[in-house]
């Protein structure tokens, strides 16, 4: 088996341990979920808002709720920790890359997050009573801008988490993260809410691919065009990070003081 | 050839910040950063051959993990060089990781959450080990370490005795050439200990380039042929072990028990330059003597020939009593070398 491979398997077998943790973070978003729909049925039960109808916000709430669960569980919590217990110190005289090693574990945690969502979405639409699904090309697109969540996520949150190289504790950086993330990747509302200036920006960053491009390709707000120009953007800036990340590593492990005897 | 592990001048300073106590010293720092330095490691040279086992001691805060990061190529240094096995630590990382293990007895590399065998099967995949190989090393440490019990227990469920075994071996499983272990007995009891010191051993007459960390000196004796003193991040010795105890560790004292009591002014005349102290009774006698001007042989012989011997044992300082007169300043080396 390839180091990558053994790294994620070790993540996919390990993670059982903590189904507890996995299912109360994920009742989390669900409680969100419910309480979303509520908010939303009562405001769009007369007239659509700005242009979404009610069957169309169930569909992105729903959306949003999918994207949320997927990489998180205790990606973020075991990378901080490790650069803050000193364990990073091993993890630097093994013969991989440190990026891909981490990307290997967050994707190794992935299969129960989504067994998780399947289930959670699937029983929702048997209680809302049924989802439109989009045609084909509008699903496939809808398809790839959900595979690109996984590496984007993963990169915010990584970034985030090398942060601790500076800051020595995780707690505000994580804070500020969710901040940033849940309003600027539209799943608190819909980036169209936000006053003009701050939906643009929201929609040229890094944040907008978390939550916001799957959700309106799903919801056919967006046409295939546009669709094709928000997946780019997506893409990009996975990229950008990949290599951004890199760059972040090198400056982080030439100044690194590992902690403790 | 040349020497594995080369450090020349190697220092490492730690800028640490200056806070007052409290969240007004937070935020006063937030605005005028002020820091100290601390060097930790101070100009250091040292050359490890191939097959040496090398003991690496000194005080609390001397210096001595943050040396095995450097040479780990864990931390950069400020100034200095290292060189492991002409490579250099972060332009070479991967081929250095394949020459080294690191183990810290404070740390685990164990997957908390997974069976010791799945840490070690990830490991295997890491280092990219051939199953036959695998087998056979992992059977080797077996026998020693005694990792049959462990191996199916999850990593977070073992004592700190079964952790270290396990961080062990899993710190050998790829062979290294050369592998720095920092406190590997920390914590364990005699017997894990008397495991461990034989696995070192193992390692050595494979001929495993070892540097040995340890507050425990036992676990030197009889292991390392070389010593290293470091203090406040400044190598105070580097030696031959035995020469440093045929030197300072010359003291023995014999213990007698005899039939009829001794006349202790008749041992007097009967070995000159000796110290003699009466026992708890008076069939009890101590004889101390530097073992360069008497024998054990002599003292008992002498002895015998005054009273009838019932029993007797000779005391030899470790060198333990050696490094803690070292620390409290009673021995200074005058050279860097002896
Ligand atoms: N990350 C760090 N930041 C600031 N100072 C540090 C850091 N790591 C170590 N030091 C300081 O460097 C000095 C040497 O520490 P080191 O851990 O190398 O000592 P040691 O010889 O291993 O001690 P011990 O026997 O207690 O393990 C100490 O004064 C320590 O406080
Ligand atoms: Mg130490």
């Amino acid at each position: 088996m390839g180091a990558y491979t053994a790294q994620a398997r070790g993540v996919a077998l390990g993670i059982l341990e903590y189904r507890v943790n996995v299912l109360l973070g994920i009742v989390a978003t669900l409680m969100q979920l419910v309480a979303l729909l509520a908010v939303w049925q009562v405001l769009l039960a007369d007239s659509p808002v700005q242009g979404f109808t009610w069957p169309q916000m169930q569909a992105y709430l729903l959306v949003t709720f999918a994207c949320g669960a997927l990489v998180s569980t205790n990606s973020d919590f075991r990378m901080a920790f490790r650069i803050q217990s000193g364990l990073v110190a091993l993890d630097l005289v093994k013969p991989v890359d440190y990026q891909r090693s981490r990307f290997a574990e967050a994707l190794g945690g992935l299969w129960l997050e989504v067994v998780l969502i399947l289930i959670v979405v699937t029983s929702a639409a048997a209680l809302l009573g049924g989802l439109t699904v989009p045609a084909g090309p509008a699903l496939a697109l809808f398809a790839i801008s959900m595979l690109l969540v996984v590496p984007l996520k993963f990169l915010i949150v990584y970034v985030g988490t090398l942060a601790c190289f500076w800051t020595q504790s995780y707690m505000g950086v994580q804070w500020a993260r969710i901040a940033v993330m849940s309003l600027l990747s539209g799943a608190l509302i819909p980036l169209a809410y936000l006053p003009g200036w701050l939906g643009t920006i929201a929609q040229w960053s890094p944040f907008a691919g978390l939550t916001s491009t799957p959700a309106l390709i799903y919801i056919g707000r967006v046409g295939f065009g546009d669709g094709m120009m928000l997946v780019a953007v997506e893409l990009g800036w996975v990229i950008v990070l990949w290599f951004g990340a890199r760059l972040l590593w090198r400056a982080a492990v030439r100044q690194l003081t590992v902690n403790g005897g | 050839m040349p020497p594995i592990v080369e450090a020349r001048d190697l220092t490492k300073v730690f800028r640490r910040p200056e806070k007052d106590p409290g969240l007004a010293g937070s935020l006063k720092h937030l605005v005028r950063r002020r820091f100290t330095d601390k060097v930790a490691v101070d100009h250091i040279d040292l050359s490890i051959e191939a097959g040496e086992a090398v003991a690496y001691v000194g005080p609390n805060g001397a210096g001595k993990s943050t040396t095995v990061k450097l040479l780990s190529g864990i931390l950069v240094p400020t100034t200095g060089e290292v060189r492991i096995d002409g490579l250099h630590p972060q332009h070479d990382r991967t081929a250095i990781a394949h020459r080294i293990g690191v183990l810290f007895g404070q740390r685990t590399q164990l997957w908390w959450d997974l069976p010791v065998r799945e840490s070690f099967a990830v490991l295997r995949d890491i280092y990219g080990l051939d199953a036959a190989t695998y087998r056979k090393r992992l059977a080797r440490f077996d026998e020693v370490l005694d990792l049959g019990e462990i191996l199916p227990t999850l990593g977070r469920k073992l004592s700190l005795g079964q952790r270290m075994r396990a961080d062990l071996a899993a710190a050998m499983l790829h062979g290294p050439r050369v592998v720095y272990l920092d406190e590997p007995t920390i914590g364990l009891d005699l017997q894990v200990k008397d495991k461990v010191r034989e696995f070192f051993r193992t390692l050595r007459d494979e001929g495993t380039t070892v540097m040995l960390t340890s507050h425990d000196l036992a676990d030197i004796e009889g292991f390392c042929r070389r010593l290293v003193i470091i203090d406040e991040g400044r190598i105070i010795f580097d030696g031959d072990l035995g020469a440093v105890k045929d030197q300072y560790a010359r003291e023995r004292i014999l213990h007698v028990e005899t039939e009829q009591p001794v006349p202790v002014e008749a041992v007097r005349l009967a070995l000159p330059g000796a110290v003699i102290t009466e026992g708890e009774t008076p069939n009890q006698i101590s004889v101390r003597f530097d073992r360069f001007v008497l024998t054990a042989g002599h003292a008992v012989t002498a002895l015998a020939g005054l009273a009838t011997l019932v029993d007797f044992r000779v005391d030899e300082p470790s060198i333990e009593d050696v490094i803690r007169r070292v620390y409290s300043g009673e021995i200074l080396f005058d050279a860097k070398s002896a």
